[in-house]
C-alpha cells in the first residue's frame, strides 16, 4: 500500500513538509478504515484517464501540490468532470493554470476523486490539547463550520458511547433524522469514523491535527465518506 | 492520594503562623474563625512577638509547640513563607495551607516551585498558595478568612477564586445552603481539584460538589477524578473562562474551535459533571441535590394555583427534556373529588387560584402515595386569600405523612410572607426557589445526572473492557479494530 503512517511521516519530514498531500492523507484514513471517496493520484493525463475509468463518472480533480494552500485560486480544481476527453483537457489546464499562477510550485501530480452524491456534511477532526492531550471532534461540516461552532468534543481515547453522545449532543441534530422528505442518516457510520478517528490520534504521536471535512453522511445503511482530509504533523 | 488528605480535613492540631492581635489581619481572622467555629482540636498561634493571643499562648515558631501539628495555615508575606515550610517541615507537620500571594499570580513561579519543592521533600502536601483558606463543617473546622457562621450540610464547594468563593459562602448563608465543606484552590500548585474532589467523593458527608473552575494543569486527571465523582455524587461545575483563546495559531477547524469553550462543554459531558452557566443555577443544583439524588421514575406532576406559574414550569422542563404525560385516572377522579369543576386535572394539574392550603395538602398527598407519579413540582402564586407559609406547612405535612421519599420541589412566587415560606421549606429539607422557572430546572438536573451518570458508567464499562482486551492480545489502546484496504 506504501502508507503506512510512518512511511508518510518520513516522507513529509524528508520533504519539509507538515501538512500531508491529498492522497496521503486519504491513504491514512484509510489505513485506519476510515471510508473515503474512491481517489488515484495521476501524473499525466492518460494516468488521470485510467484512474477515472476505475472510478467512474463524474469525477473530481484537484492539483496535488505542497507550496499551494488555496487551489481553486490558481484553477487547480474541476468539479464534476464527466468524459474522458474532459479528464485529459482538465489535467492539462489544472498543470497549466498552476505553473502560470504560482510558478515554482512544485506539482507531485492530480488527484482524481469519486464526485460523491450529495449527503449531510459533517466534519470530523482531532487536535492535540495543551492540558487534556488528544481529543476529537464532531460537527455540522462544509465550509460554514466555524460560523456555525455546531460541535462536541471528547477527550481522546474514546468508547462507542462517547461517540454516540457527541452525535446526540449537536444541536443539528435532528439533520442526522432526515429532512424534506428525505430518509435518516447513517449515524453509525459517523459514530465508526468518529471512533476511528480517537484510534489514529490516541496512536500516531507525530500527527498534530485532524480535519475530515466535510465527510458526507448517506441515507442509513448506506455509510459515510470522506471527501476531503487534512492532516497536520507536529511541528 | 484521597486518604492522605483526610488529615487535611480532621487534623489533630493546627497551628496558625502569622496569627496576631490586631483584628484586622489576615492571621488573627483566621485564627478567630477557627475558635469561633468550635475546633475540638488543639489550636496554636504563631507569632515570635505577642505572648498571647485571643486568649491563647503564642509560640515563636511551629517546632516550638510542645506537640505535632498536623496542619499549618500560613499567612505571612510570600518571602517569609519559604522559612516557615522549613520549620514547619522539620516539625512533622503533614499539610501547609498557604493563603499568602505573591507567587505564581505574580510571576514568581520560581518561588512556588521552590515551596512546593522542598515541602515535598519534608513529606507535607501544599493548599494554594494565594487562597482565602479552607472549611470542614464536620471537624467543626473553619480555616479561613472569609464568614465565620456557615450553615452545616452537604454541599461542599471548590473554587479556583478566592474573592468569589468567599462571595459564595456568604451566598450560602444566604440561601440556607447548608456546606460540608469549602475549599480556596488558589495557584493549585501542589493539591488540584483532583485531589480534592477524590477526598469529597469518598466523604460520606458531602452529597454534592460545586466546583468552580478557570483551568487545570493535568486535564486527564481532573476528567478521570470528576468522572469519579459522578459514578457516586453528582457534580456542579461553573467553568470560567476559557483555554488558551487565541494563544494557539490554529492550522485547522478542530484546531481553531478547540480553543474556545466547546472543548470544555466536552470534558464536562465526558465526565457526568453537570454544567452550570452561573453561580445561581450552580447553587439551585446544590440545593436540590442536597435533600435528592436517586433518579426518580419519569412521571413529574406539576400541581399549581396558576396555569401561567404552570405552562412556565411545562415550558423549562420541556427545554431539559422532560416531558409531562397526563395524571394516572385514579389520581384524576381522586382529584376530582374536592376540587372546584373549574379546576383543571391535566398536567399541570391546575387546583384554581382560591386553592387553600388543604387543596395543596390533598393534592399533594394523594400524589405522593400514587406509585405511577415519580417526582412532584409544587407551585404556588400568592394570591390574597391564600397563605404562603400555611401552603408550605400544608405541603411539609403531606410529605412527612407519607413519608416515600419522593422528590418534591417548590416554586413559590410572591412577597416577603413567601420568602418565609421558601426558608420553612428549605429548613424541612424541601429544595424551594422563588420562580415556578429555577424550581423546573432543579427538577429537570436531577433528570439531567440520571442520564449523564448511565453515560459514565457506559463509559467505565468500555474502558474496562478495552483494557481486559488490550491485556490479552498486547494491543495498543483501540476500540476499534483496524481494517486496511488499498487505494482503488
Amino acid at each position: 500500500m506504501g502508507c503506512t503512517p510512518q512511511a508518510l511521516v518520513e516522507s513529509a519530514i524528508r520533504e519539509g513538509r507538515r501538512k500531508l498531500l491529498e492522497h496521503e492523507s486519504l491513504c491514512l484514513c484509510e489505513y485506519y478504515g476510515i471510508p473515503v471517496a474512491k481517489y488515484g493520484l495521476a501524473r499525466s493525463s492518460t494516468e488521470a484517464v485510467e484512474i477515472a475509468k476505475k472510478i467512474g463518472f463524474p469525477v473530481v480533480m484537484k492539483v496535488v501540490s505542497p507550496d499551494t494552500l488555496h487551489k481553486s485560486d490558481v484553477g487547480g480544481v474541476a468539479l464534476g468532470v464527466r468524459t474522458f476527453e474532459e479528464v485529459q483537457e482538465k489535467y492539462t489546464s489544472i498543470i497549466r493554470g498552476v505553473m502560470l499562477r504560482a510558478p515554482g510550485a512544485r506539482v507531485h501530480g492530480v488527484l482524481v476523486q469519486e464526485m460523491l452524491p450529495r449527503g449531510l456534511e459533517v466534519i470530523v477532526g482531532a487536535t492535540r490539547d495543551p492540558y487534556f492531550g488528544p481529543v476529537v471532534m464532531l460537527g455540522i461540516g462544509g465550509v460554514f463550520v466555524e460560523v456555525l461552532k455546531d460541535v462536541s468534543f471528547r477527550v481522546a481515547p474514546l468508547t462507542l458511547v462517547d461517540a454516540e453522545e457527541m452525535v446526540k449532543e449537536l444541536k443539528g441534530y435532528r439533520l442526522f433524522k432526515g429532512f424534506r422528505g428525505e430518509g435518516p442518516r447513517d449515524e453509525a457510520a459517523v459514530v465508526d469514523v468518529v471512533l476511528r478517528v480517537s484510534e489514529l490520534i490516541t496512536e500516531l504521536d507525530e500527527v498534530a491535527e485532524v480535519d475530515l471535512n466535510p465527510v458526507i453522511v448517506f441515507e442509513e445503511r448506506h455509510g459515510a465518506k470522506v471527501a476531503d482530509a487534512r492532516f497536520m504533523l507536529r511541528g | 492520594m484521597a486518604e492522605h488528605l483526610r488529615r487535611l480535613f480532621y487534623p489533630r492540631a493546627v497551628a496558625v503562623v502569622g496569627a496576631s492581635r490586631d483584628p484586622s489581619k489576615i492571621g488573627h481572622i483566621v485564627l478567630k474563625n477557627i475558635l469561633s467555629g468550635g475546633y475540638p482540636g488543639r489550636v496554636y498561634p504563631i507569632n515570635s512577638n505577642a505572648g498571647e493571643i485571643l486568649g491563647l499562648k503564642a509560640y515563636p515558631r511551629v517546632s516550638s509547640v510542645p506537640e505535632q501539628v498536623d496542619v499549618v495555615i500560613v499567612a505571612v508575606p510570600a518571602q517569609k513563607v519559604l522559612d516557615v515550610m522549613e520549620d514547619a517541615g522539620s516539625s512533622g507537620a503533614e499539610y501547609l495551607v498557604v493563603l499568602s500571594s505573591g507567587f505564581k499570580e505574580v510571576g514568581r513561579a520560581d518561588l512556588e516551585r521552590k515551596l512546593v519543592e522542598e515541602a515535598r521533600r519534608h513529606g507535607m502536601r501544599v493548599l494554594g498558595p494565594n487562597i482565602f483558606g479552607y472549611v470542614y463543617t464536620p471537624a467543626k473546622l473553619n480555616a479561613s478568612f472569609g464568614p465565620s457562621n456557615v450553615l452545616p450540610g452537604g454541599v461542599a464547594f471548590i473554587s479556583q477564586s478566592g474573592a468569589l468563593g468567599i462571595a459564595l459562602m456568604g451566598y450560602s448563608i444566604v440561601e440556607g445552603v447548608g456546606v460540608s465543606g469549602v475549599v480556596s484552590m488558589g495557584n493549585k500548585a501542589d493539591i488540584d481539584d483532583a485531589d480534592v474532589l477524590e477526598f469529597f467523593r469518598e466523604d460520606p458527608n458531602t452529597k454534592v460538589i460545586i466546583a468552580y473552575v478557570e483551568g487545570v494543569a493535568d486535564g486527564r486527571r481532573f476528567l478521570e477524578a470528576a468522572s469519579s465523582v459522578s459514578l457516586r455524587k453528582p457534580l456542579v461545575v461553573i467553568k470560567a473562562g476559557r483555554t488558551e483563546v487565541g494563544a494557539k495559531a490554529a492550522a485547522s477547524h478542530t484546531g481553531s474551535l478547540s480553543s474556545g469553550p466547546m472543548l470544555w462543554e466536552g470534558v464536562l459531558e465526558q465526565a457526568g459533571a453537570l454544567q452550570a452557566k452561573d453561580v445561581e443555577t450552580a447553587f439551585d443544583y446544590a440545593k436540590l441535590f442536597s435533600a435528592y439524588n436517586v433518579p426518580p421514575g419519569p412521571n413529574v406532576v406539576v400541581i399549581t394555583n396558576g396555569g401561567g406559574a404552570g405552562v412556565q414550569a411545562t415550558d423549562t422542563l420541556a427545554e431539559n427534556e422532560v416531558y409531562l404525560k397526563e395524571p394516572p385516572a385514579d389520581y384524576v377522579s381522586y382529584l376530582r373529588e374536592f376540587l372546584p369543576e373549574f379546576a383543571s386535572t391535566r398536567n399541570p394539574v391546575d387546583i384554581t387560584g382560591g386553592a387553600p392550603d388543604e387543596f395543596y395538602y390533598l393534592a399533594l398527598r394523594g400524589a405522593l402515595e400514587h406509585p405511577e407519579i415519580h417526582a412532584v413540582l409544587v407551585l404556588y402564586c400568592q394570591t390574597m386569600t391564600t397563605n404562603p407559609l400555611k401552603t408550605a406547612e400544608a405541603m411539609v405535612r403531606a410529605i412527612e405523612e407519607v413519608g416515600c421519599g419522593k422528590p418534591v420541589v417548590a416554586g413559590f412566587v410572591g412577597s416577603e410572607e413567601v420568602q418565609k415560606a421558601i426558608s420553612y421549606l428549605l429548613g424541612k429539607g424541601v429544595p424551594a426557589y422563588p420562580t415556578p422557572e429555577r424550581a423546573a430546572q432543579a427538577l429537570a438536573a436531577l433528570y439531567r445526572y440520571a442520564a449523564l451518570r448511565r453515560v459514565v458508567e457506559k463509559r467505565a464499562e468500555y474502558l474496562r473492557a478495552a483494557r481486559g482486551e488490550r491485556a490479552r492480545l498486547g494491543y495498543a489502546e483501540s476500540f476499534v479494530r483496524r481494517s486496511p484496504r488499498g487505494p482503488p
